[in-house]
């Protein structure tokens, strides 16, 4: 290990990297890796075949739509939450700020039975958009519904901190400029946030790809309806269908490492940004 | 206890931070390492602490003549005092301070009482006996560095590293602590090493002053031959409080804007490009030259702190500004104006020939 | 006419700071945000129980006495009982490792530890599935010698440390990072060994940050559901965990029993967050102290 680093007083690098890598191995990079050689077993229009027929075209409609507006509805609902939470006192703060955490805390089953009975035609919150022709449950508005509450924190946490960093002199000098308060928010704040936004963004529309415990109940899982890509993977599997599970775990792995990658640049980006100046 | 740097060379990745430097500390000593910040003073001391290591074959640090080079630093029994402290903020003063002796091996731990008694006498020895049950976030700066040196004592250390002791501190407590550490050196008479980057802790407090510069130990010597006789322009720019003339070696004597002055020895080669240094309380002003050796200059603007008055100049044929110190009483007796032309003579200056060593 | 101007105020005419919000945008705001978190938190978190007990207390408390509930409580502790101490272990050393040495490749290193937190947790069961199931590339081997990998316990334990695999590691690295090594290097010189300077100096600065992570840990552990579904195989009363537990019941159409279960998990989240937040105060607090220390 000597040429990999500086000789340091402290002592037990070799034994606790060494470590570290050898159970990083085990776990996951083995694993992952087996699946990628799993996919080099079939031929490529075999691979195509499976990635490509209608029904997994119509499930990452679903998964990326689905997502995608979650995502959105997030951003917004996130901005306000954090601006609320960061800004404001008031009755139940502290309660709300630990709420919050809810979906990262709660069993992905317990969301999905919780908010399938709440949206059913006869629930709580179903009963009552029933008789707008709204129905939640065992549509793609379900799916949206489940992975809106799924990724509700990531836009808050990402949010709250830059938020709470803020000098109150970014904000008086553009009053003092003369800007009122839409103004600031537009042309200051916003593009302040906009990295951790961005991050909040992507970290719940990666989680909501994903996502499986809590949409598999609300979804019904009709096929080319509301079929979530990674419950078609778990159809395939069922069906002794390995290949075609592995290849479409292949592209959605890749997504995967792709949006990890976008977050990473999107946290440089943010702390490039974040540098005082 | 005596410490010997022996050609230590140390790298980071491409850049040198130690350039075989070599350096002897007498037992008893209180030695300063004294430079820039990037010189590598704080390296040097890491590596006599053995909290750094040279590079494989790059030099040996001697304790009392027995080589520590690979000894590690639970075990060289050196006292360190770290720059921002590295108190350990979960403990009270006091269980800082007993640290090194609790985590002792069991047959040569004190007991409890032992424990606490040693532990009492340091917190007394630094003035914090009160302060005993906080926690090192409920104290200021100085109280701070003071928990951190009875820390490094309470292991009854072979020798004292201090690294920037007072560098954190503010002006009033800096003067304070330098004071009493004079004192405490006195009394316990611990060979000793500290690293500053400010000349005049180091000029005031150090027995002897070891100048680095980019890795390599520019000058060693006792403050008055670092302050008399630097060695270099290096060491002169460092100290500070010094006027930069740009001449010529001519025939052993310097020629600044065509007046020739009596350099008393030139360091470096003849009859080339020259540095001229002449301290400001070098420098004597009168109205009407006498002789050739003088330069005019023009009168910008003066000030009087105490019994010292500063005399800024700008001379007449390159209008590079001369700093002059003098007495309170030697400018009243001038009665200068300000635009007033005056004649500069230098009392002493040293002469260093523009090829050597900058 | 009044020849002095004056200055019109706006906005109400209040005097205000600058980063202060009109009263009305302040109650709109926080009724949306009260609207919003009702609606998809609190509602969803009363439901439980409000099901859990719509029947009364005593068929609630019946589904505690089916010995396959039991099984499945059983089953979860096991799971976070191998799946916390190993990760933790794991954390614990990785972060030495990276917060203390300078080494090349730290940053590939990060990232790989992040890995299991972008994988979907399907996939995350079908990549054991893949390696160790019948078809496998493991699975002949393991047959041959009667080892049964997936649909068995182990399967379950391997899904569940891979899904909280980085939980520790994530919460201590930045941690120990941001603490630096000035305080190990302190007690080195004052002659502790390695052990004693983790056991007195080190693992007093993170425990906070430690626990956060294995509460983090331990609610993942317990209550992951899609990775631990694939490789389960739902055997009652054998391989099935609470959150799968809660699955079966519900698609039985047995909703008191589902949501009694779901019920207790719940709990368990709800406990979570109240000690993570306690946690978070105490860890707020004890990095004021050491911000306070360390600067002059």
């Amino acid at each position: 290990m000597r040429h990999l680093r500086q000789r340091s007083v402290l002592p037990g690098f070799g034994l606790t990297l060494g470590y570290s890598l050898l159970y990083l191995g085990l776990i996951v990079l083995i694993p992952l890796a087996s699946t990628f050689l799993k996919t080099t077993t079939l031929s490529w229009s075999e691979f195509w075949a499976a990635v490509s027929s209608p029904r997994v075209v119509a499930s990452y409609r679903l998964s990326f739509g689905a997502s995608f507006l979650a995502g959105l509805v997030n951003c917004l609902a996130g901005l306000v939450v954090a601006w609320v939470l960061v800004r404001y006192e008031f009755w139940g703060k502290r309660l709300v700020d630990a709420l919050v955490d809810l979906p990262f805390a709660l069993p992905t089953a317990v969301a999905g039975i919780a908010l399938t009975t709440l949206y059913a035609r006869t629930g709580w919150i179903g009963a009552w958009l029933e008789p707008l022709g709204i129905s939640v449950a065992f549509t793609p508005l379900g799916v949206f519904v489940a992975l809106t509450f799924i990724g509700l924190p990531f836009v808050v946490r990402t949010v709250q901190p830059v938020l709470q960093d803020l000098e109150p002199e970014l904000e008086e000098a553009a009053a003092s400029l003369g800007a009122n308060r839409w103004q600031t928010f537009r042309r200051i704040l916003l593009p302040v946030l906009r990295p951790a936004l961005l991050t909040g963004f992507a970290l719940a529309f990666a989680r909501a790809l994903g996502e499986y415990g809590s949409v598999v109940f609300i979804s019904g899982n009709m096929p080319m309806k509301t079929e979530i890509t990674p419950l078609l993977i778990i159809t395939k599997l069922e069906q002794y269908d390995y290949a075609g599970a592995t290849a479409l775990a292949a592209v959605m792995l890749v997504i995967s490492f792709a949006l990890l990658l976008a977050i990473n640049l999107l946290h440089w980006w943010g702390s490039r940004h974040h540098a005082p100046a | 206890m005596s410490i010997e740097v022996q050609h230590v060379t140390k790298r980071f990745g491409a850049f040198t931070a130690l350039d075989d430097v070599s350096l002897k500390v007498e037992t008893g000593e209180l030695v300063a390492l004294l430079g820039p910040s990037g010189s590598g003073k704080t390296t040097l001391l890491r590596i006599i602490a053995g909290l750094d290591f040279p590079e494989p074959g790059g030099g040996q640090i001697l304790y009392h003549g027995q080589d520590v080079t690979d000894l590690p630093a639970s075990q060289r029994k050196a006292g360190f005092a770290f720059q921002h402290y590295a108190l350990f903020r979960h403990l009270t003063v006091f269980e800082n301070v007993a640290f090194g002796l609790r985590v002792r091996p069991r047959a040569t731990r004190p007991d409890e009482r032992a424990i606490r008694q040693r532990v009492g006498e340091l917190l007394g020895l630094v003035q914090l006996g009160p302060l005993a049950q906080r926690l090192p976030a409920q104290l200021s700066g100085g109280q701070r560095q003071r928990v951190s040196l009875a820390r490094a004592l309470a292991v009854e250390p072979r020798v004292l590293l201090l690294d920037e002791p007072f560098g954190a501190l503010d002006a009033k407590v800096r003067k304070e602590l330098r004071r009493w550490l004079r004192h405490l050196h006195e009394e316990i008479h611990l060979t000793t090493l500290f690293v500053t980057h400010d000349q005049e802790e180091a000029l005031e407090l150090a027995s002897r002053v070891a100048i680095l510069r980019e890795g390599r130990i520019e000058q060693v010597g006792s403050p008055e031959t670092i302050y008399e006789h630097p060695a270099s322009p290096f060491v002169y720019d460092f100290l500070g409080n010094v006027n930069l003339f740009r001449g010529r070696i001519e025939q052993g004597s310097v020629r600044i804007g065509g007046v020739r002055f009596d350099a008393g020895g030139v360091i470096g080669s003849p009859e080339t490009a020259a540095l001229a240094f002449v301290r400001p309380h070098d420098i004597r002003v009168t109205r009407c030259g006498k002789g050739q050796s003088t330069l005019p200059a023009r009168v910008v603007r003066f000030h009087t702190v105490g019994p010292v008055a500063h005399l800024d100049l700008e001379r007449l044929d390159d209008r590079s500004c001369v700093s002059v110190q003098l007495s309170k009483e030697e400018l009243q007796d001038l009665s200068l104006q300000v635009g007033e032309v005056v004649q500069v003579e230098f009392r002493k200056v040293r002469v260093f020939s523009e090829d050597y060593s900058i | 006419m009044n020849p002095t101007p004056r200055l019109s105020r706006t906005e109400g005419g209040s005097r205000r700071r600058a980063t202060h919000d009109p009263r009305w945008m302040r109650a709109l705001l926080v009724g949306a945000a009260f609207l919003f978190l009702g609606l998809f938190l609190f509602v969803p978190l009363a439901s439980v129980f409000a099901h859990a007990l719509a029947k009364g207390i005593g068929p609630y408390l019946e589904t505690f006495q089916d010995p396959v509930t039991l099984s499945a409580i059983r089953l979860t502790l096991i799971a976070a009982a191998v799946a916390v101490p190993l990760n933790t272990l794991f954390g614990v050393c990785a972060a030495w490792a990276i917060a203390k040495f300078d080494f090349r490749g730290k940053q590939v290193l990060l990232t790989l530890i992040d890995l299991p937190f972008s994988v979907s947790p399907v996939i995350s069961g079908l990549i054991y599935v893949l390696l160790f199931g019948a078809q496998g590339w493991l699975g002949p081997w393991l047959a041959e010698r009667d080892l049964q990998i997936i649909f068995a316990i182990p399967g379950i334990l391997l899904a569940t440390l891979f899904v909280t695999f980085p939980f520790v590691a994530r919460e201590l690295i930045p941690l120990m990072q941001a603490q630096g090594r000035m305080e190990e290097e302190a007690a080195m010189v004052l002659g502790a060994s390695g052990w004693k300077t983790w056991w007195r100096v080190t693992l007093p600065n993170i425990k906070w940050g430690l626990l956060y992570g294995i509460i983090l840990c331990n609610a993942r552990a317990m209550g992951e559901f899609g990775a631990v579904s694939v490789v389960s195989g739902h055997i009652r009363g054998q391989t099935n965990t609470l959150p799968l537990h809660v699955e079966i019941l519900y698609n039985e159409y047995n909703a008191v029993a589902a949501f009694a279960v779901a019920s207790l998990l719940t709990l368990l989240a709800v406990l979570t967050l109240a000690l993570k937040s306690w946690v978070e105060g105490k860890q707020a607090a004890s990095l004021a102290a050491a911000s306070a220390a360390t600067s002059p």
